[in-house]
Protein backbone atom coordinates (compact mmCIF):
# COMPACT_ATOMS: atom_id res chain seq x y z
CA UNK A 1 0.00 0.00 0.00
CA UNK A 2 0.61 3.26 -0.85
CA UNK A 3 0.15 4.66 2.88
CA UNK A 4 2.57 2.67 4.49
CA UNK A 5 5.47 3.42 2.59
CA UNK A 6 4.97 7.08 3.00
CA UNK A 7 4.59 6.45 6.05
CA UNK A 8 7.81 4.62 6.63
CA UNK A 9 9.72 7.55 4.76
CA UNK A 10 7.90 10.13 6.45
CA UNK A 11 7.53 9.49 10.07
CA UNK A 12 10.18 7.00 9.95
CA UNK A 13 12.48 9.32 11.77
CA UNK A 14 10.47 10.19 14.75
CA UNK A 15 10.01 6.81 16.17
CA UNK A 16 12.24 4.25 14.49
CA UNK A 17 11.97 2.15 17.67
CA UNK A 18 7.93 2.09 17.70
CA UNK A 19 7.28 1.82 14.12
CA UNK A 20 7.86 -1.95 14.66
CA UNK A 21 5.93 -2.06 17.49
CA UNK A 22 3.01 -0.25 16.83
CA UNK A 23 2.80 0.24 12.82
CA UNK A 24 0.14 -2.06 12.18
CA UNK A 25 -2.03 -0.22 15.33
CA UNK A 26 -2.82 2.99 12.93
CA UNK A 27 -2.79 1.40 9.70
CA UNK A 28 -0.62 3.99 7.61
CA UNK A 29 -2.84 7.00 9.28
CA UNK A 30 -0.05 9.75 9.63
CA UNK A 31 -1.20 10.13 13.25
CA UNK A 32 0.64 12.83 14.80
CA UNK A 33 2.85 13.01 18.02
CA UNK A 34 0.37 13.80 20.93
CA UNK A 35 -2.17 11.40 19.30
CA UNK A 36 0.73 8.61 19.60
CA UNK A 37 1.14 9.53 22.71
CA UNK A 38 -2.38 9.26 24.52
CA UNK A 39 -2.72 5.99 22.31
CA UNK A 40 0.22 4.20 23.76
CA UNK A 41 -1.36 3.23 27.07
CA UNK A 42 -3.45 1.46 25.45
CA UNK A 43 -2.14 0.04 22.32
CA UNK A 44 1.25 -1.47 23.08
CA UNK A 45 1.02 -5.14 22.61
CA UNK A 46 -2.89 -6.05 23.50
CA UNK A 47 -3.42 -6.96 20.27
CA UNK A 48 -5.51 -10.11 21.80
CA UNK A 49 -8.45 -7.38 22.49
CA UNK A 50 -8.04 -5.00 19.30
CA UNK A 51 -11.24 -5.93 17.96
CA UNK A 52 -13.79 -3.87 15.39
CA UNK A 53 -16.45 -3.25 17.13
CA UNK A 54 -19.58 -1.45 15.47
CA UNK A 55 -21.17 1.42 17.12
CA UNK A 56 -23.44 4.09 17.61
CA UNK A 57 -22.21 7.78 17.92
CA UNK A 58 -24.19 8.07 21.02
CA UNK A 59 -22.01 5.03 22.61
CA UNK A 60 -18.90 6.83 21.68
CA UNK A 61 -20.45 9.92 23.41
CA UNK A 62 -21.43 8.05 26.49
CA UNK A 63 -18.14 5.87 26.75
CA UNK A 64 -16.04 6.81 29.95
CA UNK A 65 -12.80 6.27 30.79
CA UNK A 66 -12.23 4.17 34.53
CA UNK A 67 -9.82 6.58 35.51
CA UNK A 68 -8.33 10.11 33.49
CA UNK A 69 -5.80 9.13 31.14
CA UNK A 70 -7.14 5.33 31.13
CA UNK A 71 -8.95 3.47 28.12
CA UNK A 72 -12.30 4.57 27.41
CA UNK A 73 -14.39 1.68 27.41
CA UNK A 74 -18.30 0.82 26.38
CA UNK A 75 -20.51 -1.32 27.88
CA UNK A 76 -16.91 -2.21 30.56
CA UNK A 77 -14.79 -3.37 27.68
CA UNK A 78 -12.00 -0.98 26.05
CA UNK A 79 -12.85 0.35 22.58
CA UNK A 80 -10.13 -0.04 20.37
CA UNK A 81 -10.91 -0.31 16.63
CA UNK A 82 -14.40 1.02 16.01
CA UNK A 83 -16.59 1.37 12.31
CA UNK A 84 -19.79 3.47 12.40
CA UNK A 85 -22.38 4.54 10.07
CA UNK A 86 -23.69 7.97 9.54
CA UNK A 87 -24.56 11.35 7.61
CA UNK A 88 -22.05 14.13 6.57
CA UNK A 89 -23.03 17.64 8.25
CA UNK A 90 -20.33 19.21 7.74
CA UNK A 91 -16.50 18.98 6.21
CA UNK A 92 -13.74 21.20 7.02
CA UNK A 93 -10.34 20.93 4.82
CA UNK A 94 -6.66 21.52 5.67
CA UNK A 95 -3.57 21.11 4.23
CA UNK A 96 -2.86 17.97 6.92
CA UNK A 97 -6.63 16.72 7.51
CA UNK A 98 -9.49 16.80 7.11
CA UNK A 99 -13.20 17.21 9.59
CA UNK A 100 -16.21 15.73 9.47
CA UNK A 101 -18.97 16.33 11.48
CA UNK A 102 -21.01 12.76 11.33
CA UNK A 103 -24.62 12.41 12.60
CA UNK A 104 -26.08 9.14 12.69
CA UNK A 105 -29.17 10.09 14.06
CA UNK A 106 -28.04 8.89 17.79
CA UNK A 107 -25.57 11.59 18.29
CA UNK A 108 -22.93 13.93 16.65
CA UNK A 109 -18.99 13.04 16.29
CA UNK A 110 -16.21 14.91 14.42
CA UNK A 111 -14.10 12.15 12.36
CA UNK A 112 -10.35 13.29 11.78
CA UNK A 113 -8.94 11.66 8.28
CA UNK A 114 -5.12 12.30 7.79
CA UNK A 115 -4.52 13.39 3.74
CA UNK A 116 -2.11 11.36 2.71
CA UNK A 117 0.98 13.68 1.43
CA UNK A 118 1.21 11.05 -1.14
CA UNK A 119 -2.04 11.85 -2.88
CA UNK A 120 -2.24 8.48 -4.13
CA UNK A 121 -5.42 7.68 -2.24
CA UNK A 122 -7.26 4.79 -2.14
CA UNK A 123 -10.79 6.25 -1.63
CA UNK A 124 -11.46 7.05 -5.07
CA UNK A 125 -10.76 10.30 -4.62
CA UNK A 126 -13.33 11.24 -1.60
CA UNK A 127 -10.44 11.51 0.89
CA UNK A 128 -8.75 14.30 -0.73
CA UNK A 129 -11.95 16.33 -2.38
CA UNK A 130 -14.01 15.27 0.57
CA UNK A 131 -17.70 13.87 1.00
CA UNK A 132 -20.27 15.90 -0.41
CA UNK A 133 -22.99 16.64 2.87
CA UNK A 134 -25.62 14.60 3.64
CA UNK A 135 -24.06 11.39 2.08
CA UNK A 136 -24.05 8.50 4.30
CA UNK A 137 -20.67 7.62 4.48
CA UNK A 138 -19.12 4.17 6.72
CA UNK A 139 -15.99 4.85 9.03
CA UNK A 140 -13.42 2.89 10.04
CA UNK A 141 -11.33 3.67 12.46
CA UNK A 142 -10.19 4.46 16.40
CA UNK A 143 -11.75 6.52 19.15
CA UNK A 144 -8.99 9.08 20.48
CA UNK A 145 -8.60 11.73 22.83
CA UNK A 146 -7.61 15.00 22.53
CA UNK A 147 -7.63 18.56 24.99
CA UNK A 148 -10.04 16.11 26.70
CA UNK A 149 -12.11 15.98 23.21
CA UNK A 150 -13.34 12.66 21.97
CA UNK A 151 -13.12 12.36 18.22
CA UNK A 152 -12.94 9.39 15.48
CA UNK A 153 -9.21 9.39 13.99
CA UNK A 154 -10.70 7.67 10.89
CA UNK A 155 -8.39 4.86 9.08
CA UNK A 156 -10.71 4.73 5.73
CA UNK A 157 -13.98 6.45 4.81
CA UNK A 158 -15.95 5.33 2.30
CA UNK A 159 -19.36 6.23 0.73
CA UNK A 160 -22.68 4.16 1.21
CA UNK A 161 -24.21 3.25 -2.07
CA UNK A 162 -27.55 0.93 -0.59
CA UNK A 163 -29.41 2.69 2.19
CA UNK A 164 -30.01 -0.64 3.57
CA UNK A 165 -26.14 -0.46 5.02
CA UNK A 166 -27.17 1.90 6.96
CA UNK A 167 -30.30 0.03 8.88
CA UNK A 168 -27.55 -2.87 8.83
CA UNK A 169 -25.29 -1.58 11.05
CA UNK A 170 -27.68 -0.09 13.94
CA UNK A 171 -28.87 -3.33 14.18
CA UNK A 172 -25.23 -5.44 14.36
CA UNK A 173 -24.19 -2.25 16.81
CA UNK A 174 -27.30 -4.02 18.99
CA UNK A 175 -26.35 -7.24 18.69
CA UNK A 176 -23.11 -6.84 19.47
CA UNK A 177 -24.27 -3.88 22.55
CA UNK A 178 -26.79 -7.13 23.61
CA UNK A 179 -24.13 -9.94 23.08
CA UNK A 180 -21.50 -7.88 25.47
CA UNK A 181 -24.20 -7.06 28.29
CA UNK A 182 -26.08 -10.53 28.11
CA UNK A 183 -24.03 -12.96 26.57
CA UNK A 184 -23.72 -14.45 23.12
CA UNK A 185 -26.99 -16.36 22.11
CA UNK A 186 -26.74 -19.86 22.92
CA UNK A 187 -25.44 -22.75 20.40
CA UNK A 188 -25.15 -22.61 16.90
CA UNK A 189 -26.27 -19.40 16.63
CA UNK A 190 -27.97 -18.92 13.24
CA UNK A 191 -29.50 -22.25 13.63
CA UNK A 192 -30.57 -21.69 17.14
CA UNK A 193 -32.33 -19.02 15.56
CA UNK A 194 -34.36 -21.08 12.93
CA UNK A 195 -35.34 -23.97 15.10
CA UNK A 196 -36.68 -21.63 17.67
CA UNK A 197 -39.83 -22.51 19.41
CA UNK A 198 -39.32 -25.92 18.61
CA UNK A 199 -35.62 -26.64 20.03
CA UNK A 200 -36.07 -25.68 23.05
CA UNK A 201 -39.16 -26.81 24.03
CA UNK A 202 -37.49 -30.58 23.30
CA UNK A 203 -34.72 -29.53 25.45
CA UNK A 204 -36.78 -28.96 28.22
CA UNK A 205 -39.72 -31.53 28.06
CA UNK A 206 -36.79 -34.16 27.24
CA UNK A 207 -33.83 -33.83 27.83
CA UNK A 208 -33.60 -32.19 30.78
CA UNK A 209 -35.18 -34.33 32.84
CA UNK A 210 -32.41 -37.18 32.57
CA UNK A 211 -29.84 -34.35 33.82
CA UNK A 212 -27.42 -33.98 30.58
CA UNK A 213 -26.56 -37.09 30.25
CA UNK A 214 -29.64 -38.23 27.71
CA UNK A 215 -29.75 -35.04 26.18
CA UNK A 216 -27.44 -36.28 22.99
CA UNK A 217 -30.62 -37.92 21.53
CA UNK A 218 -32.62 -34.91 20.40
CA UNK A 219 -29.98 -32.09 20.45
CA UNK A 220 -28.94 -31.36 17.39
CA UNK A 221 -25.88 -31.18 17.90
CA UNK A 222 -25.89 -27.55 19.25
CA UNK A 223 -23.31 -28.60 21.85
CA UNK A 224 -25.05 -27.19 24.69
CA UNK A 225 -28.45 -28.23 26.43
CA UNK A 226 -28.83 -24.61 27.76
CA UNK A 227 -32.70 -23.48 27.29
CA UNK A 228 -33.16 -20.68 25.33
CA UNK A 229 -34.35 -18.50 28.36
CA UNK A 230 -30.94 -18.77 29.84
CA UNK A 231 -29.44 -17.38 26.87
CA UNK A 232 -31.19 -14.16 27.72
CA UNK A 233 -29.43 -14.21 31.52
CA UNK A 234 -26.38 -12.20 31.93
CA UNK A 235 -22.78 -14.16 31.76
CA UNK A 236 -22.53 -15.07 35.09
CA UNK A 237 -25.87 -16.38 35.52
CA UNK A 238 -24.99 -18.51 32.10
CA UNK A 239 -21.80 -20.01 33.95
CA UNK A 240 -23.73 -20.61 36.98
CA UNK A 241 -26.62 -22.05 35.43
CA UNK A 242 -24.07 -24.37 33.19
CA UNK A 243 -22.22 -25.35 36.32
CA UNK A 244 -25.27 -26.19 37.68
CA UNK A 245 -26.60 -28.69 35.32
CA UNK A 246 -23.17 -30.15 35.38
CA UNK A 247 -22.87 -30.04 39.02
CA UNK A 248 -24.23 -33.61 40.90
CA UNK A 249 -25.92 -32.15 43.93
CA UNK A 250 -29.12 -34.01 43.45
CA UNK A 251 -32.64 -33.08 44.86
CA UNK A 252 -30.62 -30.76 47.85
CA UNK A 253 -29.33 -28.59 44.91
CA UNK A 254 -25.57 -27.09 45.44
CA UNK A 255 -24.36 -24.56 48.00
CA UNK A 256 -22.97 -21.11 47.71
CA UNK A 257 -19.58 -21.81 48.26
CA UNK A 258 -19.28 -24.59 45.96
CA UNK A 259 -20.85 -22.03 43.16
CA UNK A 260 -18.35 -20.05 44.01
CA UNK A 261 -15.43 -21.97 43.77
CA UNK A 262 -16.50 -23.93 40.78
CA UNK A 263 -17.39 -20.84 38.45
CA UNK A 264 -14.89 -18.95 39.68
CA UNK A 265 -17.73 -15.74 40.28
CA UNK A 266 -17.25 -13.76 43.49
CA UNK A 267 -19.94 -15.15 46.38
CA UNK A 268 -21.68 -11.89 45.48
CA UNK A 269 -21.91 -12.50 41.76
CA UNK A 270 -23.15 -15.46 42.84
CA UNK A 271 -26.45 -14.59 45.07
CA UNK A 272 -27.06 -12.34 41.83
CA UNK A 273 -26.85 -14.80 39.42
CA UNK A 274 -29.43 -16.92 41.49
CA UNK A 275 -31.51 -13.72 42.03
CA UNK A 276 -31.62 -13.58 38.34
CA UNK A 277 -32.41 -17.41 37.73
CA UNK A 278 -35.07 -17.38 40.26
CA UNK A 279 -36.33 -14.67 38.87
CA UNK A 280 -37.03 -16.42 35.55
CA UNK A 281 -37.69 -19.76 37.18
CA UNK A 282 -35.19 -21.71 36.15
CA UNK A 283 -33.79 -23.17 39.52
CA UNK A 284 -35.73 -22.69 42.97
CA UNK A 285 -33.79 -23.21 46.67
CA UNK A 286 -33.38 -26.24 48.36
CA UNK A 287 -32.34 -26.54 52.26
CA UNK A 288 -31.68 -22.99 52.49
CA UNK A 289 -30.87 -19.73 50.85
CA UNK A 290 -28.04 -20.40 49.63
CA UNK A 291 -28.45 -23.28 47.59
CA UNK A 292 -30.23 -24.13 44.45
CA UNK A 293 -31.04 -26.49 41.75
CA UNK A 294 -32.24 -26.43 38.57
CA UNK A 295 -36.05 -26.50 38.35
CA UNK A 296 -37.17 -29.29 35.98
CA UNK A 297 -40.65 -30.31 35.07
CA UNK B 1 -18.87 15.02 20.21
CA UNK B 2 -22.68 16.28 21.24
CA UNK B 3 -25.47 14.32 22.88
CA UNK B 4 -28.12 15.26 20.86
CA UNK B 5 -30.17 12.90 18.88
CA UNK B 6 -32.90 12.59 16.24
CA UNK B 7 -34.55 9.21 17.31
CA UNK B 8 -35.93 6.88 14.88
CA UNK B 9 -39.89 7.16 14.27
CA UNK B 10 -42.51 5.36 13.00
CA UNK B 11 -46.64 6.72 12.71
CA UNK B 12 -46.90 4.94 15.54
CA UNK B 13 -44.66 7.30 17.95
CA UNK B 14 -45.31 10.62 16.62
CA UNK B 15 -47.79 10.92 19.85
CA UNK B 16 -44.69 11.02 22.26
CA UNK B 17 -42.45 13.32 20.34
CA UNK B 18 -44.60 16.20 19.47
CA UNK B 19 -42.30 19.62 19.25
CA UNK B 20 -39.04 16.80 19.20
CA UNK B 21 -36.92 16.53 16.17
CA UNK B 22 -37.49 12.98 14.86
CA UNK B 23 -35.90 10.94 12.03
CA UNK B 24 -38.39 9.02 9.79
CA UNK B 25 -37.27 6.11 7.17
CA UNK B 26 -40.65 5.76 4.47
CA UNK B 27 -42.12 5.13 1.39
CA UNK B 28 -43.02 8.58 -0.38
CA UNK B 29 -46.78 8.02 -1.13
CA UNK B 30 -48.12 11.46 -2.35
CA UNK B 31 -46.87 14.66 -3.65
CA UNK B 32 -48.98 17.65 -3.48
CA UNK B 33 -47.20 20.77 -3.83
CA UNK B 34 -45.60 21.74 -0.25
CA UNK B 35 -47.25 18.28 1.24
CA UNK B 36 -45.93 14.58 0.66
CA UNK B 37 -47.67 11.64 2.46
CA UNK B 38 -45.24 9.05 3.36
CA UNK B 39 -45.52 5.39 4.60
CA UNK B 40 -43.52 4.79 7.40
CA UNK B 41 -45.70 1.91 9.10
CA UNK B 42 -48.96 4.19 8.52
CA UNK B 43 -49.19 7.69 6.64
CA UNK B 44 -47.38 10.73 8.46
CA UNK B 45 -47.82 14.39 6.83
CA UNK B 46 -45.13 16.04 6.13
CA UNK B 47 -44.82 19.80 5.15
CA UNK B 48 -41.48 20.11 2.68
CA UNK B 49 -39.06 22.72 2.65
CA UNK B 50 -37.91 24.23 -0.52
CA UNK B 51 -34.97 22.17 -1.15
CA UNK B 52 -37.14 19.21 -0.94
CA UNK B 53 -36.23 16.42 -3.93
CA UNK B 54 -38.72 13.73 -3.78
CA UNK B 55 -40.40 11.64 -6.07
CA UNK B 56 -43.40 9.39 -5.20
CA UNK B 57 -43.02 5.74 -5.06
CA UNK B 58 -39.07 6.10 -3.56
CA UNK B 59 -37.68 5.59 -0.07
CA UNK B 60 -36.79 8.76 1.78
CA UNK B 61 -35.14 10.19 4.96
CA UNK B 62 -36.73 12.93 6.63
CA UNK B 63 -35.45 14.66 9.57
CA UNK B 64 -37.80 17.10 10.99
CA UNK B 65 -39.79 18.58 14.21
CA UNK B 66 -43.39 16.87 15.06
CA UNK B 67 -46.23 20.05 14.94
CA UNK B 68 -49.09 19.26 17.37
CA UNK B 69 -51.38 18.17 14.61
CA UNK B 70 -48.86 14.85 13.92
CA UNK B 71 -47.04 16.47 10.78
CA UNK B 72 -43.68 17.18 10.24
CA UNK B 73 -42.08 20.04 9.63
CA UNK B 74 -39.29 18.87 7.18
CA UNK B 75 -35.61 20.32 7.71
CA UNK B 76 -33.68 18.20 6.15
CA UNK B 77 -34.44 15.28 3.39
CA UNK B 78 -32.59 12.71 1.56
CA UNK B 79 -33.96 10.25 -1.54
CA UNK B 80 -33.32 7.01 -1.10
CA UNK B 81 -34.34 5.46 -4.27
CA UNK B 82 -36.75 2.33 -4.55
CA UNK B 83 -34.27 -0.26 -3.27
CA UNK B 84 -35.30 0.29 0.54
CA UNK B 85 -36.52 -2.37 2.39
CA UNK B 86 -39.00 -1.03 4.95
CA UNK B 87 -39.75 -3.78 7.07
CA UNK B 88 -35.99 -3.45 8.59
CA UNK B 89 -36.49 0.15 8.64
CA UNK B 90 -39.50 -0.06 10.64
CA UNK B 91 -38.01 -3.05 12.54
CA UNK B 92 -34.56 -1.14 13.30
CA UNK B 93 -37.15 1.94 14.95
CA UNK B 94 -38.19 -1.02 17.40
CA UNK B 95 -35.04 -2.49 18.33
CA UNK B 96 -33.98 1.81 18.43
CA UNK B 97 -36.78 1.89 20.66
CA UNK B 98 -36.14 -1.06 23.24
CA UNK B 99 -32.50 -0.47 23.63
CA UNK B 100 -32.69 3.40 24.17
CA UNK B 101 -29.40 3.03 25.52
CA UNK B 102 -27.20 2.38 22.32
CA UNK B 103 -29.55 5.08 20.49
CA UNK B 104 -31.22 7.83 21.58
CA UNK B 105 -31.40 10.44 24.22
CA UNK B 106 -34.05 11.04 26.31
Amino acid sequence: MGAEANYGGGGGYARTTTYGAQGGEDGGGFVGGSQQGSQGGQGGSKYDNDTLRPVTIKQLVDSKEDYPGGELKIDGLGVTQITLVGQIRSVNAQTTNITYRVDDGTGVTDVKKWVDAGGDDDEAGGASKGFALDTYVRVFGRLTTFNNKKHVGAHFIRAIDDFNEVNYHLLEAAYVHLALTKGAPAGGDGVAGAGGAGDDNMFVDGGYGGGGATTGGGGGGGGSAVPSRVSACSRGAQNFFKYLTEAVGGVDGVNLNTIATGTGLSTREVIAAADELLGTGLIYTTIDDETWAILDY
Amino acid sequence: MEATSTPRITCTYLNSYVGKNVLVVGKVVQLRGDEAIIDADGNITAHLHREAHLSAGSGVQIIGKVNPDLSIKVLSSLDLGTSVDYNLANAVVEVTHQHKSVFAYD
